[in-house]
C-alpha cells in the first residue's frame, strides 16, 4: 500500500463510522509501512481537527465528538511509542484531567478532554469527584505535563486551590502546569490561586495547552495564561 | 404527601441489580441513539422553528411527549455509583405520573402557596421561586435574601448559596457542607423575619450540591421543615442518578417530606440538537416523577453555545417541553430560566421577559430563577431583576401563545446577538444600597425603561 493510501485509511478510520479496532489496525499499518510518524500524526490530527471544527460549527454533537476523541486516543496509543524511535519533533503532551472533589458534573470535563485529544494530547481522565491527592499521584505516576481541573460549583472551587497547595507542599509544583476551568471559574480566580492557565471553553482549553507546551517556560508561571 | 416506601425500595434495589452500563457507552451510544430513533419514529427531526420561539402546534407537542415517554421506558436512569440502569416499565412510569399531585402547597400560615397544574394559556397564576443558588459572600447573604423576599411577587425561597461558612471555605461533600445546611436555614430565617415573611416555603438546600447539606439542614431542629419545605433532588445529565441524590431521597422519606426533581439537557450535548434536548427533557421529567416521586420539578433545556436558555432555539425547546408536559400529564412542572447578562443591564431584563412569558403561556406551574449572569459571579444577584421576572411571569398568565410568540419576536432582536458575550453588569453592592435595600438610581432607571418597553411590546405589566 502506498503512503497516501495508508494515511487516507487512518484519516477515514478516525472520522468515519469505524470501530476503535479499525483505528488501531489502521495505525498499526502506518507503523509497519515505515512512514514517518510525524506525517502519520499530522494526518490523524488534521482528521480529528475537522471533527472538532464540525462540532464547533454545530454540525455534530457531543457524542460524535467524544467517540472521535476516543479514536484519536487509540490511534496515538499505537503511534506514540514510535515517536522517540523516529526522532520526531511532534508537539503534544500528557494531560491528567478530572472534575474536582464534591462535584459530579462531567459534561464540561468530557468536552474539554475530548478537545484536548483532538489536538493530539495524551489524556488521562480521572473522572469526577477526584480528591486533590489523587490528581497529584496520578500526574506523578503518569509523567504528566499538565493537570487540568474542572469545577461546576462554587463549593467545589476550593479543591482547585487545594490541588495546587498539595503540589507545593510535596515539592512538585514545578513539575506540572495546572490549568482550571468550569462554570464559576473566572480568570481572576485562576490568578488568585496561582493556576498557570484558564480557558473560557473547551476549544480555548486545548489551545491553552498548546501554548503552555510550546512556551518554553517552566511551571509555575508568574502570570496565568488566558488564550 | 409522604413518599411511598415500596416505590423507594424498588428504585434502590434496581440501582443494585439493573443492567450494567458504563457512562461512556451511556453518553455516546444509549442516549443519542435512543433519542435519534424516537425523533425519527415521531417525525420530529428538524422541527425546531426558531422564527416562532413560542410553539403553537399542539400536535407537535404531543408527539414530543410520546417520543419522550418511549425514551424514558427504553433508557431508564443510570446510577453512576453502581453503573447499573434503573429501568421502569411503561405502566410504572404512568403510575408515577398518576401518583404525582396535581396540586400541593408549600409554606405555612399567610405565606402558604398553592402549586397547581397549569394548562396552556392558563390564567391561574404561576408560582415564582427565587433566586437560584448563586454564590454570595456571608456578609451579604442576609441582605440579599431579605431584599428578595421583600418582593411580594416572590412566593418561595431557594437560593442564594453560601461560599464560606463562618469565614472558612465551604467545600462540597465535606463536613463544612453539613454545617452549611443548617447555617443557610438560620440565615434564611433571620432574613425572612426582617422582611416579615415568616412561614414562606423553601427549597432545601440551595447551597448543598451533595447530600451532606440536606442531612445537616433538613428535618432537624431549627432546620428546614418537612411539612413546609421541599427537598431539591438535582439529577446529573442525561438521565443519571447517584448515591448523593438517592441519599437525599431517603432522607426526605425518613422525614416525611416531599421532593423536587430537577435536571437539564444541553442543546449540542449528549442529546443532540434542540429537538433531541426537548425529548431528553421530557423523558427525564417522567423519570424524575417516577424514581423520585417528585411533587414539583422537571428537566429543562439550555444551549451549550452560550450556557443559557433565552435564545431562540432554547426558547422553542423550552416551550415544547412544558407544553408537552402540560397537555399530557397533571404534574406541577417547574422550570429554571438561565439568563446570561448581569444586574443593572437591560439584557438581563429582556432575557427574563421572553423566558418567563414563554413559560407562563406554555403551562409551567412554577419557575425558579433568576440565574443572573449565568450564576457565574459571586454577589451578582439583586432583588430588582427578581421582581421583574416574577412580575412578567404572573402578568403573562392567560396570554395566548400566538401573542407571546409575537412579543418574543419583538424582544429577541434586542439581545440575541449578545448571548455569547453578555454583559457582566454590576454586583449587588455596586447597584444596591445594601442598608436600605434600594436599587441605585441607574438600576432603577434601567428597570423602569425596560418595563415601559415590554409594556409597549404587549406584556401587561401595567
Amino acid at each position: 500500500m502506498v503512503q497516501g493510501d495508508v494515511l487516507e485509511r487512518l484519516r477515514e478510520a478516525i472520522v468515519g463510522d469505524s470501530s476503535l479496532e479499525d483505528v488501531e489496525e489502521a495505525a498499526r499499518a502506518v507503523v509497519e509501512s515505515g512512514i514517518d510518524i510525524n506525517d502519520a500524526i499530522h494526518a490523524a490530527t488534521e482528521a480529528i481537527r475537522s471533527v472538532g471544527d464540525c462540532f464547533e460549527a454545530g454540525d455534530i454533537y457531543l457524542p460524535e465528538l467524544m467517540i472521535a476523541g476516543r479514536k484519536m486516543e487509540r490511534c496515538m496509543s499505537v503511534l506514540r511509542p514510535h515517536i522517540k524511535a523516529a526522532g520526531s519533533s511532534v508537539q503534544g503532551g500528557r494531560i491528567v484531567i478530572g472534575t474536582v472533589s464534591g462535584d459530579i458534573h462531567d459534561i464540561g470535563k468530557n468536552l474539554v478532554a475530548t478537545m484536548m485529544a483532538v489536538r493530539g494530547f495524551d489524556i488521562m481522565d480521572l473522572g469526577v469527584n477526584v480528591p486533590p491527592l489523587k490528581f497529584v499521584h496520578a500526574a506523578k505516576d503518569a509523567g504528566a505535563d499538565i493537570i487540568a481541573l474542572s469545577s461546576l460549583m462554587t463549593t467545589s472551587l476550593p479543591y482547585q486551590q487545594e490541588v495546587i497547595d498539595v503540589l507545593k507542599e510535596t515539592g512538585l509544583r514545578d513539575r506540572f502546569y495546572v490549568i482550571v476551568g468550569g462554570g464559576p471559574v473566572t480568570p481572576e480566580f485562576a490568578e488568585s490561586i496561582g493556576a498557570d492557565g484558564w480557558a473560557e471553553n473547551a476549544a480555548a482549553a486545548a489551545r491553552l495547552c498548546e501554548m503552555l507546551m510550546t512556551s518554553g517556560e517552566k511551571p509555575p508561571l508568574a502570570k496565568t495564561v488566558v488564550p | 404527601m409522604a413518599l411511598n416506601r415500596e416505590r423507594l425500595m424498588q428504585v434502590l434495589d434496581r440501582a443494585h441489580s439493573g443492567p450494567i452500563c458504563e457512562p461512556f457507552k451511556w453518553d455516546t451510544e444509549v442516549i443519542p441513539q435512543t433519542i435519534a430513533a424516537a425523533l425519527k419514529k415521531y417525525d420530529l427531526v428538524k422541527t425546531c422553528d426558531p422564527d416562532n420561539p413560542v410553539n403553537q402546534d399542539d400536535d407537535l407537542a404531543d408527539r414530543f411527549f410520546q417520543a419522550g415517554f418511549d425514551v424514558a421506558v427504553e433508557v431508564g436512569m443510570l446510577c453512576l455509583d453502581t453503573q447499573r440502569v434503573i429501568k421502569f416499565s411503561r405502566e410504572e412510569i404512568q403510575h408515577g405520573l398518576d401518583a404525582a399531585p396535581a396540586e400541593f402547597t408549600l409554606g405555612e400560615g399567610k405565606q402558604k402557596v398553592t402549586f397547581r397544574h397549569r394548562g396552556l394559556e392558563d390564567p391561574f397564576p404561576p408560582v415564582w421561586v427565587a433566586p437560584l443558588s448563586i454564590a454570595v459572600t456571608e456578609d451579604l447573604f442576609i441582605p440579599v435574601v431579605e431584599g428578595i423576599v421583600r418582593e411580594s411577587v416572590v412566593d418561595c425561597l431557594e437560593g442564594p448559596s453560601l461560599q464560606t461558612i463562618w469565614g472558612s471555605k465551604l467545600r462540597a461533600g465535606s463536613p463544612y457542607e453539613l454545617l452549611a445546611g443548617k447555617l443557610q436555614a438560620d440565615l434564611n430565617y433571620e432574613a425572612i423575619r426582617r422582611a416579615g415573611r415568616e412561614g414562606i416555603g423553601m427549597y432545601a438546600v440551595g447551597t448543598a450540591p451533595t447530600h451532606y447539606g440536606v442531612l445537616g439542614g433538613y428535618g432537624i431542629p431549627g432546620g428546614y421543615k418537612p411539612e413546609r419545605d421541599i427537598v431539591l433532588l438535582l439529577t446529573p445529565v442525561e438521565m443519571k442518578t447517584s448515591y448523593e441524590v438517592l441519599h437525599k431521597l431517603c432522607q426526605t422519606y425518613n422525614c416525611g417530606g416531599i421532593t423536587y426533581g430537577g435536571s437539564w439537557s444541553m442543546i449540542g450535548g449528549y442529546a443532540g440538537g434542540p429537538e433531541g434536548a426537548a425529548v431528553s427533557c421530557i423523558a427525564c421529567t417522567l423519570l424524575l416523577y417516577t424514581a423520585y416521586q417528585a411533587s414539583n420539578g422537571a428537566s429543562f433545556p439550555y444551549d451549550m453555545k452560550y450556557m443559557g436558555n433565552c435564545g431562540r432555539k432554547a426558547q422553542w425547546a423550552l416551550g415544547v417541553v412544558f407544553q408537552a408536559l402540560s397537555r399530557n400529564t397533571h404534574i406541577c412542572a417547574n422550570s429554571v430560566l438561565n439568563q446570561t447578562a448581569g444586574p443593572a443591564t437591560k439584557m438581563l431584563l429582556y432575557e427574563s421577559a421572553v423566558g418567563m412569558m414563554n413559560l407562563a403561556v406554555s403551562g409551567a406551574t412554577s419557575c425558579t430563577g433568576p440565574r443572573t449572569a449565568g450564576g457565574k459571579f459571586t454577589n451578582y444577584i439583586t432583588p430588582l431583576e427578581t421582581r421583574f421576572a416574577g412580575e412578567v411571569f404572573k402578568a403573562c398568565a392567560g396570554m395566548s401563545r400566538a401573542k407571546a410568540n409575537d412579543i418574543a419576536n419583538r424582544l429577541l432582536p434586542l439581545y440575541e446577538a449578545d448571548l455569547g458575550k453578555a454583559p457582566k453588569g454590576k454586583s449587588f453592592p455596586e447597584c444596591y444600597d445594601v442598608e436600605r435595600l434600594k436599587p441605585t438610581e441607574e438600576w432603577q432607571r434601567i428597570y423602569d425603561e425596560v418595563k415601559d418597553e415590554v409594556i409597549k411590546a404587549g406584556i401587561p405589566l401595567n
